[in-house]
């Protein structure tokens, strides 16, 4: 025993888990499934008095020893009922969570609200507060819409403080909901400003007084986490306002947040710019939503512009097949638009994150909103802003941008567009087949080789997806990403890129809330999974496996957190000495670890590990057919490093 | 700087394989893992940076090989810009070094040709079949 828990202990600050190891603890716990009456006349005075900070009624919830007091419900019309009610009318799909008491209100209602029990949101079982997050995180970039997440008091948003990092880095929008309880449980898990743990982190919090101002927080909470700069939202919620009668009260009608494009004079310069253009072209980045995308489509379609897309490395961008994606029929371009990233003659960009810089009250700065203190390559130079920038969001002008362009083109317009759409069509087919030829013949090597060439997995996988309804929700940095140059990249969820800021454990939980997001759309996921990654947050697989979530985990298992065995291996390059000992601390080995195993253990399907590269396609065939039926599938692959 | 590298380089490809030490390839594949070679160069020395056969040119001899490895003695700084790692006589000697030469020239890759590979086939075929109708 260490001194400081010795000195609790003394001091009679003991935590739940050894009070059940106690012999007090364990006459209490043994009570349980006894009669109400049984319960209340031997609940154990002595241990409940020596836990300052919880009263004794606590301690005995706490260890389940609680009983309702009378058979009637006290409370009619919970006020968590209608704070389900907001979320249904918010279209909130899923709310995921790890269960808690500060939240128990709200979670009883959305397993048991409404004549029949709720099912929208559903309530997903997540295993760790960051996988919660990290699901939302994932099924956000999949369907350009935030999910709900519940979140413990300070234990749980402090659990999940990684992933709201991450999501926030991202802009991806995610509704947060922290329970806040502190009356009736440690008071340690409770703070007078929760949001304050993760406000440098977050676009918006706020922590409502009454059950009036908590469902208008609720509909602010979800307005400003899809309005741009988009982002994680917080509300706390107080435990009697989830628990407090609402009586008559009503749920207000939600009203969608008003997301500024360009002007008006805007818009019609613009579109003067792409119709009077000889050969237009547009830039396309990261849009918002898949309606933002089909209209990017439209538009280039409408003025015939060949197109840049940044699909193989982030979610809602240009299709990468369509006929117009690519450098075009000719490459001297007389304007180029951008969307969401530069452009030469004009660029359209939305808010950056920076503007929320009054949040930042830790100092962590975001890259771009402070100078770094070590530059670490090379002097700082904050990006340049083009005078030819507009600040809006795209999305939001390219409606007007194409009414315009419609009202001003002409028919004769209109036949150049065709013919120029057509040589464009033409030249990127071509330049797409030898870019795929020659990324082909540098993939030869190594093909037989043991452990896996990645560059194979990555193609034998392609054969067995092509024709289904994938989205790859992995990042693919750390497998050398072979995806972006022989997968093809055409819906908006092809590839829902990085982490947000490269943290580990991000993976298998992302992948599993894209999961949730394709399971009632015929979709299926495919998670390249590193087995650093998978370490973090494995429990995520039992909600995969709990909810027969569609998804394939391919292991990238290179036993080693790759990146940092070289950077070691470096380190002692330069100081000249040990190059021989950067594995330790770097690698997974002595004992190798079985991912197999490990899958079986959450209820995932699994097989593996499998070296001989001649074994690898019928593998993954089993594991396309089987998350195919809708059941998720493992396949531990030991893998070259890169 | 880089011209005198480049006239070592030239003299010692002429010099190429007769100067051979002759290494031991079976040692030099125990040394090629523990000093973590294969984190860049993979496990067959087929991936990121080959140096199977003619792959690179500093397995073109083993003094070549010799005089890469410890070229880069200043080349090396705290926050690089380029990751191969500097390996000083203090860290892997002339005769380890010529072990893993040994290894590397042991091995072989013989990858199918695009042709004879039915997946890499059936990918180029899909592309093309891909853009009918966008013929010119």
């Amino acid at each position: 025993m260490t001194d400081a828990k010795r000195n609790k202990e003394k001091s009679g600050e003991i935590s739940r888990r050894a009070f059940l190891g106690t012999s007090a603890g364990a006459a209490a716990a043994s009570l349980l499934g006894k009669s109400e009456g049984a319960a209340a006349q031997t609940a154990p005075p002595a241990v409940r008095a020596t836990l300052p900070g919880q009263s004794a009624e606590a301690a005995d919830r706490d260890i389940g020893n609680a009983r309702p007091p009378v058979a009637v419900r006290a409370v009619q019309r919970p006020g968590s009922d209608l704070m389900v009610q907001v979320l249904r009318d918010l279209e909130i799909e899923y709310v995921a969570a790890n269960p808690a008491a500060s939240f128990e209100g709200l979670q009883e209602s959305i397993i048991n609200y409404g004549d029949t029990p709720n099912k929208m949101p559903k309530f997903i079982s997540a295993l760790h507060e960051e996988s919660s997050v990290d699901m939302a995180h994932g099924y956000a970039k999949a369907e350009g819409r935030p999910m709900a997440v519940l979140l413990h008091g300070t234990l749980g948003l402090m659990h999940s403080s990684m992933a709201i990092y991450q999501a926030y880095q991202y802009q991806t929008p995610i509704l947060l909901i922290a329970g806040r309880d502190d009356t009736n449980f440690l008071r340690s898990q409770s703070a007078n400003d929760i949001a304050g743990i993760v406000r440098s982190i977050t676009k918006w919090d706020a922590q409502p007084r009454t059950l009036a101002g908590a469902l208008d927080a609720i509909q602010e909470g979800y307005r400003q986490a899809i309005t741009p700069p988009c982002g994680p939202a917080l509300v706390v919620l107080d435990t009697e306002l989830q628990k407090e009668e609402a009586g008559d009260m009503q749920v207000p009608a939600y009203v969608p947040p008003q997301i500024t494009g360009i002007s008006t004079g805007e818009v019609r310069a613009v579109a003067k710019a792409l119709v009077a253009a000889r050969n237009p072209r547009i830039a396309v980045g990261k849009l918002r939503t898949a309606r933002g995308v089909s209209d990017a489509v439209e538009l280039a379609e409408l003025v015939g512009a060949s197109t840049s897309t940044r699909a193989t490395l982030v979610p809602m961008s240009f299709p990468q097949r369509h006929p117009l994606c690519g450098p075009g029929s000719d490459t001297d371009y007389d304007y180029t638009l951008g969307l969401e990233t530069g452009g030469i003659q004009a660029a359209i960009i939305g808010p950056h994150r920076r503007t929320l810089e009054g949040r930042d009250v830790t100092g962590i700065g975001y890259g771009f909103i402070r100078e770094p203190p070590t530059p670490l390559w090379g002097p700082y130079a904050p990006p340049k802003p083009s005078h030819n920038d507009m600040h809006a969001d795209a999305e939001a002008s390219l409606p007007a941008i194409i009414a315009e362009v419609h009202k001003i083109m002409s028919s004769s317009m209109s036949n150049a567009v065709a013919v120029r759409s057509k040589q464009h069509a033409a030249a990127n087919h071509e330049a797409a087949v030898a870019a795929l030829k020659k990324a082909l013949e540098d993939r030869r090597r190594g093909w037989h080789g043991s452990p896996i060439s990645l560059a194979r997995l990555y193609a034998e996988l392609w054969i067995l997806i092509k024709d289904e309804d994938w989205c790859l929700a992995s990042p693919t940095q750390f497998s050398s990403g072979h995806n972006r140059v022989l997968w093809d990249h055409n819906k908006p969820y092809s590839h829902l890129g990085m982490h947000g800021a490269g943290g580990i454990g991000y993976c298998i939980g992302a992948s599993t809330g894209a999961a949730l997001a394709a399971k009632h759309r015929d979709r299926i996921v495919i998670n390249i999974q590193c087995d650093g990654d998978l370490n973090m947050v494995p429990g995520a697989l039992w909600t995969a496996a709990h909810y027969r979530l569609p998804m394939l985990v391919v292991m990238h298992n290179n036993r080693a957190w790759h990146q940092e065995l070289m950077y070691a291996q470096y380190m002692a390059g330069v100081r000249g000495r040990g190059g021989d000992r950067a594995h330790i601390g770097t690698t997974l080995r002595d004992p190798f670890i079985s991912y197999a195993k490990m899958g079986e253990a959450y209820g995932v399907e699994s097989e593996g590990p499998i070296s001989d590269p001649s074994k690898l396609f019928a593998a993954l065939k089993r594991g396309v057919d089987t998350v195919k039926q809708g059941r998720p599938y493992l396949i531990d692959v030991l893998t070259q490093p890169r | 700087m880089k011209t005198l590298h480049l006239i070592l380089v030239l003299i010692f490809m002429q010099q190429a394989r007769a100067q051979d030490l002759g290494g031991n390839a079976e040692e030099g594949e125990r040394l090629y893992y523990d000093f973590a070679c294969y984190s860049c160069h993979g496990y067959n020395a087929t991936m990121r940076v080959p140096l199977v056969g003619d792959a690179s040119g500093i397995m073109n001899s083993e003094q070549l090989f010799l005089t890469y490895l410890r070229l880069r003695a200043d080349q090396n700084p705290v926050n690089p810009k380029n990751s191969m790692p500097n390996y000083a006589v203090s860290t892997l000697s002339d005769e380890q070094a010529v072990d893993i030469y040994a290894y590397l020239r042991s091995l072989n890759d013989d990858p199918p040709e695009l042709a004879d590979n039915p997946v890499m086939q059936e990918m180029l075929d899909a592309a093309k079949a891909r853009g009918k109708g966008n013929e010119k």
